[in-house]
């Protein structure tokens, strides 16, 4: 059994976590799938030797001083980097080591920090190679430091489509232009809730006024309707949406790129706090995500949840929500009575706040309209693991599929190797929107979160 | 508002949607379906084998159970502490064998059926079941069953090393051989149990999924209905208890007795797509093998009595991984895409319960399928519409009755 805290995930919510334990003589131990720790916002490059000026200077500071402050702890921190925790109960996990060798790790205080994976939106032509989603192109950009052929259209909603047209650009890419689902009017009217968080806001200005510097299009109430080419991507068809988002067909435009990014925004993962039976329920936009109270406490007492797995809320406040969590642990620990955890506490909650209000402002204005799930036609597929096509979906609903377990018994979605991730958010769409209810389930991840080598068992095995 | 049917089914596993779909083909009745979904559901959880031989001798998937017993039974007499003996074969009885055999013989015309008048395919593949004879006491075991099944010699081929080379190239060098019983194939599991509830909903069944039944209504000696969480009353003249793992709960409500149904969890392990890799399915002393239409192998699968519990524990798991790369070496390379386990509804003589109880009218059993409720549901279904109709029955129903047990326990209680 770890006497030390466990860490699932070493982004900016398990380091925030990992740090704040160390600062106060406690030793941890930190899982993190990649080969460098930061997580997808602040991995930095996998190579050495690049400057990362063209994702911009806040950024840089950022990922400098967090990188700074993890490496002054690193005696205190046990770091299993090219790690997979591929699931787990109430006393153990189950960890891919970089070999792929299984081991069981006993815990018995644990911070899941596992981060979110990207919403897929299904339109004709989707599954088209040069078709990507905003969040890996930008990862692309900023850790593999690869950059995408041609020029690139842009098409979702929210503040990450003019922020990677920036950084694509600042990194001499071409962007075709920016097509934001809503309509301006609708995103001035949240002003008054972004004015509280200054800093964001003014990056927001100087985001589109470098745009409009380098002639890049900002297009507001537009996306994207369909993609087409042959056996790659060659054209892309835009058209005004309404305010439920429900395209006009009649006033299409085309424009001839090599990559689309589509951004519609993020679901957290739930794979593992499904699996170890913590409590769930469901956000505003329809995911699922545990529940935890003002310590990132989950359900269970002994294991807490940070960064956008206890709701999307982005990098910064990932950090925040993971220091939370620790002083929640140093208190259960002894190393903080209550009065030194509330206030240590309430210190990070104060930052918290203006980064919520901020969130719920983009929330408001990013609200996804409720014809998005008409884009897909009888023949696009949705699950691609699978293979299953609207209709069939269509098909399983007019024979009175009210639920998502009865949806994937009769379709066979999500029982391809993602378990569901990529699809999930459409099917979970269709099921409220056909049957009106809240709660139409979520798919149930099982062991393992990812498929593992039959060998991995090797030397479980010879434990048992 | 109340809801009045002529018969209502609790439970749409792949039992209670055989009976459906079977009494709804004529027409006559209104019938209502009743289902919620719990974490343990055997049909979702099954192998979807058709070993109407292979699971009469204790092969399949009930290698483990056997070995397990086996043991158990051994340490009992013995002491702790013995090996497990596989010398001597779990034979189900002749009364078994029957209603196996009979049900396994509808499964072409079924198929044939659910595909033309209803769209749904439940994928019937005719596979075969090979026992996979791994060392002496394989060879012994083997040679026990094909004793004690002359009658069925002709399902019954023994193949040498050569043999079982030529057609199943993946089983490991070291096997002997193995021991084929011909009649023995397979389907998917959850689209036959779909095939069936689509097809009773054409033909006019309703459905009620997600509602959860919280007790039964009587008038006198007879069932009046049942109360659910969710829907409110319904009332019916007769109800069938298919309720699975849960029906022991379900029937002390209706009949104020309960059955000896109970929940045997089984963990099984699901490979990523391959291309074809097994010719049949393989049975061997440590799990059984069934690469299903896609090109997934399915591995399968633990006996354990742990209650409702159906989490996954990680030294089954591997017990299972080890045993499949025994017998197929090449398993060692492919990745592991997921495992789940399911809650077969198990009854202590491995027989289904099915049919009327005494001194309560209008409530049919359709349970304790243990783990053959898949390759059993075709004749369960086709039973049940005869019993409801009060027709003669392709087969004696006697030794699947509730009674059974009742007389169990008065016998025990005269001996005793």
């Amino acid at each position: 059994m770890s006497l030390r805290p466990v860490i699932v995930g070493g982004g900016s919510a398990g380091m925030g976590a990992a740090i704040e334990l160390a600062e106060h003589g406690v030793d941890c131990l930190l899982f993190d799938e990649a080969s460098r720790p930061g997580g997808v916002v602040y991995r930095g490059p996998l190579r050495a030797g690049v400057d990362l000026g063209y994702l911009g200077p806040r950024y840089t500071k950022a990922l400098t001083k967090l990188h700074e402050d993890f490496a002054a702890c690193a005696e205190r921190i046990d770091l299993r980097l090219n790690h997979r925790v591929v699931g787990g109960d109430d006393q153990r996990l189950m960890v891919l080591d970089a070999d792929e060798q299984l081991h069981e790790i006993d815990y018995s205080h644990l911070l899941l920090a596992a981060g979110c994976h990207e919403r897929n939106v299904p339109f004709p032509g989707w599954t088209l190679p040069g078709v990507i989603l905003l969040g890996g192109l930008q990862l692309q950009i900023k850790s593999g430091v690869v950059k995408p052929l041609g020029s690139t259209l842009i098409a979702g909603t929210g503040p990450l489509l003019p922020l990677v047209a920036c950084q694509l650009h600042a990194a001499g890419a071409k962007v075709a232009g920016v097509y934001e689902a809503c309509s301006f009017n609708r995103i001035a009217k949240e002003s008054l809730a972004l004015m509280n968080k200054p800093q964001l806001f003014l990056d927001g200005l100087s985001m589109l006024a470098y745009m409009k510097l380098n002639g890049i299009p900002m297009h507001y109430g537009w996306g994207v309707v369909g993609a087409t080419g042959d056996g790659e991507l060659q054209e892309v068809q835009v058209a005004p949406y309404t305010q439920d988002w429900q395209p006009d067909m009649t006033r299409v435009q085309r424009e001839h790129v090599r990559t689309l990014a589509v951004g519609y925004g993020f679901i957290p993962r739930t794979q593992l706090s499904q699996q170890l039976g913590l409590a769930h329920g469901f956000s505003e936009d329809g995911y699922l995500r545990a529940e935890c109270n003002v310590w990132q406490q989950s359900s269970q007492p002994n294991i807490h949840l940070a960064g956008d797995m206890a709701g999307i809320r982005g990098g910064e406040a990932a950090m925040l929500t993971g220091r939370i969590a620790a002083v929640s642990m140093l208190q259960q620990m002894g190393k903080l009575d209550a009065e030194q955890a509330i206030e240590r506490r309430e210190r990070f909650l104060g930052k918290l706040a203006a980064i919520k209000r901020f969130r719920s402002g983009v929330e408001r204005y990013t609200a996804r309209g409720a014809a998005q799930i008409q884009l897909p036609q009888a023949d696009t597929v949705i699950c691609r693991c699978e293979n299953v096509t609207r209709e069939q979906i269509d098909l399983a609903l007019e024979q009175g599929v009210e639920d998502m377990a009865s949806l994937k018994m009769r379709t066979r979605v999500s029982m391809g190797d993602c378990q569901g991730r990529m699809c999930v958010g459409y099917c979970s769409d269709r099921l409220r929107s056909a049957t009106g209810r809240k709660d139409v389930g979520w798919l149930r991840p099982r062991f393992p979160v990812d498929p593992i080598p039959f060998s991995a068992f090797e030397q479980l095995g010879t434990e048992a | 508002m109340n809801k009045h049917y002529d018969i209502i089914i609790a439970g749409g596993g792949v039992i209670g949607a055989s009976c459906a779909y079977q009494l709804s083909k004529r027409h006559n009745l209104k019938i209502a379906l009743i289902d919620c979904k719990r974490p343990g559901n055997a049909t979702r959880a099954s192998a979807g084998g058709l070993w109407a031989i292979g699971e009469s001798v204790g092969l399949g998937c009930g290698v483990i159970f056997f070995r397990m017993m086996s043991s158990r039974n051994k340490r009992e007499a013995n002491g702790a502490a013995v090996v497990v003996d596989s010398s001597t074969p779990h034979i189900l009885p002749e009364c078994f064998f029957d209603f196996a055999l009979q049900s396994n013989a509808l499964y072409p015309q079924l198929h044939q059926e659910l595909i033309e008048r209803h769209g749904m395919d439940f994928k019937f593949e005719r596979t075969g079941l090979k026992y996979i004879i791994q060392d002496e006491e394989d060879q012994l075991y083997a040679e026990h069953i094909v004793k004690q099944i002359p009658h069925l010699a002709d399902q019954v081929r023994w193949l040498d090393r050569d043999a079982l080379r030529a057609s199943e190239p993946a089983v490991t060098l070291k096997a002997n051989g193995a021991l084929e019983f011909l009649c023995d194939h397979q389907v998917s599991p959850f689209r036959l149990g779909d095939a069936y509830m689509e097809a009773a909903r054409q033909n006019g069944v309703d459905l009620y999924p997600n509602v959860n039944i919280t007790g039964v209504l009587h008038e006198g000696s007879r069932i009046k209905g049942v109360r659910t969480a969710e829907a409110g009353e319904f009332h019916c003249g007769t109800l069938i208890n298919a309720a699975g793992a849960w029906a022991a709960e379900l029937s002390e409500w209706a009949t104020g007795e309960s059955i000896p149904v109970k929940p045997v969890k089984g963990q099984i392990v699901l490979t990523e797509r391959l291309p074809k890799l097994l010719d049949g399915c393989i049975t061997t002393s440590d799990c059984y093998m069934a690469q299903k239409d896609n090109g997934e192998i399915l591995i399968g699968s633990t006996t354990e009595e742990k209650g409702f519990d159906v989490s996954n524990t990680f030294p089954e798991i591997s017990g299972l991984v080890q045993g499949a790369i025994r017998c197929v070496p090449q398993l060692a390379q492919v990745n592991l895409k997921r495992t789940w386990a399911g809650l077969r509804p198990g009854s202590p003589d491995e027989l289904p319960i099915l049919g009327p109880v005494d001194n309560v009218q209008g409530y049919f059993n359709a349970c304790g399928h243990f783990r053959t409720g898949i390759l059993t549901s075709a004749i369960t279904g086709v039973l049940l519409d005869k019993v409801v109709h009060n027709e003669a029955l392709p087969l004696d129903i006697t030794p699947f009755l509730a009674s059974r047990f009742r007389e169990g326990v008065d016998k025990q209680l005269a001996h005793g």
